[in-house]
């Protein structure tokens, strides 16, 4: 069964991804903020990290930077409210997986979460 | 009437009065000429009466009738030149007295022919001869004795008409540039006060009664000055709330995002999953919802408070509702530009006398300002303390971002003024200036390239 983490400091975001995906059948983890996230990645192995972009302390760029260097066969997607195209390709260029503007589509969130999966 | 008026008056009085006096001089100095000829033509006959009275005494000595045919024509010619100067000297000696002269003459004519007439040694002829010889030369004399006296007096009363003359037009002249002088200085110095006060921020007008003059014209056109000119900072204060809106969008749209966001993830697992959901469930999703519409409701409520043109409204009020408010509203976009804020507020402050919304306003511009500053993020210092020996609150805003380049310093309060080329409008400070100036405050700026820059607001406690 695949992990997924959701890093949002939007309570909502996480509980309604985690409501979403449960459906689906993934394993799902939600964080508040990205510090005790990187910490859970230390323990457990997750197959894809959702993060928001737009965070208090460590942001969602600092994220997929970590997480590229250490652990580069997680799968990483970005959402963010403040979308445009410096981050977009920001984030392209940190390798990152899917990028998406709130408000999200769940729908097409979890067809890229099953892209993501099937590359695998 | 007018000033210019006034002074042409003034000057024309003083010519009348010059031109006056000045004919009134001309006409005594022809007089004395005319008196000068006519003492000069009597110096003669003076002369000519007392050799015809040596004449006259020769005869007594040695009866010679030579010397009475010598009287005789010495009494012709003195006339003769009578008549001849008379046209002269008929202005400066009365007809009366030449005609009194000339009969004295003829009655020593008289009594000449008389005595040559008579027989040698007639003593009552010779009598009569010597009386009239003596009448005539005392009243030529006397005659003589006035009108030079006449002339004197005139001269000397000429020397004190001109110096009364000289005394009245300068004193005229000095009284009348005094009077004018000092109403054109005392109008003079309201129109500095009031521009004085302008150049700080003070739209006020001269009140009380507005001269009809140039002056009057002068401080009508700085009151409608003052007036266009507080018409024009409101104008300017709502240019650069809306230019602050156009900084907060960025921030505004991704708080709006969020709650946006939130509402959209929630309706789409209420659609996807409705026949998963327990009443418990979903009453819980949908309050969420409802949770999440009151933040967007709060958000734009904010915004629209800020964008909405108001009225000054000065209110008792605590300083930290204004600061809190623009912070609030900041929120977002400090996140956004990845500033870490630290806020120290004091506690029991004391309270100003505030327009809640102007100095939430200035606080917004400082932030804005701030964040600008800071490109790559940065520390932002927002802090409220009383002084209460000085009688003021100060609010203290402090970044550590590029810092403000000496030379500009002076000119940052100024309209217009900007270092931030196309995206800024020059007039966030300058109006921030105008509302704290309104508020009887100070605002003051100290900064170092590199090191970053505080701004100090100053408003004076409420006193009841």
């Amino acid at each position: 069964m695949s992990r997924i983490m959701v890093i949002d400091d939007e309570k909502i975001v996480g509980d309604m991804s985690r409501m979403s995906l449960e459906q689906e059948g993934y394993e799902v983890e939600t964080f508040l903020n990205a510090e005790p996230a990187l910490a859970r990645l230390k323990e457990e192995q997750f197959d894809i990290v959702i993060t928001d972009y737009k965070m208090k302390g460590m942001d969602g760029m600092e994220v997929l930077r970590t997480i590229k260097t250490m652990y580069p066969e997680i799968k990483v997607i970005m959402i963010t409210a403040f979308a445009n195209l410096d981050t977009a390709i920001e984030a392209l260029r940190g390798d990152v997986h899917d990028f998406f503007p709130k408000p999200v589509k769940i729908k097409e969130l979890k067809a890229s979460i099953k892209r993501a999966l099937q590359k695998e | 009437m007018k000033i210019e008026q006034k002074i042409i008056l003034s000057n024309a009085i003083n010519v009348v009065f010059i031109v006056l006096i000045g004919l009134l001089a001309f006409q005594n100095l022809s007089l004395m000429l005319t008196k000068l000829r006519f003492v000069e033509i009597s110096d003669d006959l003076n002369a000519s009466f007392l050799e015809m009275r040596l004449s006259e005494k020769n005869y007594f000595l040695y009866h010679d009738k030579n010397s009475l045919f010598e009287i005789k024509e010495m009494i012709d010619a003195a006339e003769k030149s009578i008549d001849q100067a008379r046209e002269d000297i008929s202005h400066a000696v009365s007809e009366e007295n030449l005609s009194r002269l000339r009969m004295h003459l003829k009655e020593y004519a008289g009594a000449v022919d008389k005595v040559s007439n008579a027989a040698q040694g007639d003593s009552n002829a010779e009598l009569m001869l010597r009386a009239q010889g003596k009448r005539l030369r005392d009243y030529s004399k006397t005659m003589t004795q006035i009108e030079r006296k006449g002339v004197n007096n005139m001269i000397s009363s000429s020397k004190s008409m001109l110096i009364i003359l000289f005394i009245t037009v300068l004193v005229t002249a000095v009284l009348v540039s005094h009077f004018i002088s000092q109403k054109i200085l005392r109008s003079l110095r309201d129109v500095k006060k009031l521009t004085e006060s302008i150049s700080q921020g003070n739209f006020n007008k001269i009140v009380g009664a507005i001269p009809n003059d140039e002056l009057g014209s002068l401080i009508t056109a700085v009151n409608s000055m003052s007036e266009e000119l507080s018409r024009r900072e409101e104008e300017l204060i709502q240019a650069k709330k809306l230019a602050s809106i156009g900084v907060l969008t960025a921030g505004v749209a991704h708080e709006l995002t969020n709650p946006l966001n939130n509402i959209s993830m929630i309706t789409q697992n209420f659609i996807e999953l409705y026949d998963n959901f327990n009443k418990e469930n979903a009453l819980g999703l949908l309050n969420n919802i409802q949770g999440e519409t009151e933040r967007i409701e709060k958000i734009v409520k904010n915004l629209l408070d800020f964008s909405k043109p108001k009225e000054v409204n000065l209110t008792e009020s605590d300083i930290n509702r204004p600061v809190k408010k623009a912070l609030r509203l900041m929120q977002n976009t400090l996140d956004v530009s990845n500033v870490e804020l630290t806020v120290n507020l004091a506690k029991d402050v004391p309270h100003v006398f505030i327009d809640d919304n102007q100095i939430q306003q200035v606080l917004v511009n400082l932030l804005t300002n701030a964040v600008q500053a800071m490109p790559v993020g940065g520390r932002l210092y927002v802090e409220t303390e009383a002084d209460m020996t000085r009688g003021t609150v100060e609010i203290t805003v402090v970044d550590n971002g590029n810092g403000i380049p000496r030379e500009y310093l002076p000119h940052i309060f100024d309209p217009f003024f900007s270092t931030k080329g196309a995206e800024g409008t020059g007039l966030g400070l300058s109006v921030s200036y105008g509302i704290i100036k309104n508020h009887n405050g100070h605002i003051r700026v100290e900064s170092k390239v590199g090191e970053g820059t505080t701004f100090t607001i100053e408003l004076p406690i409420y006193k009841q």
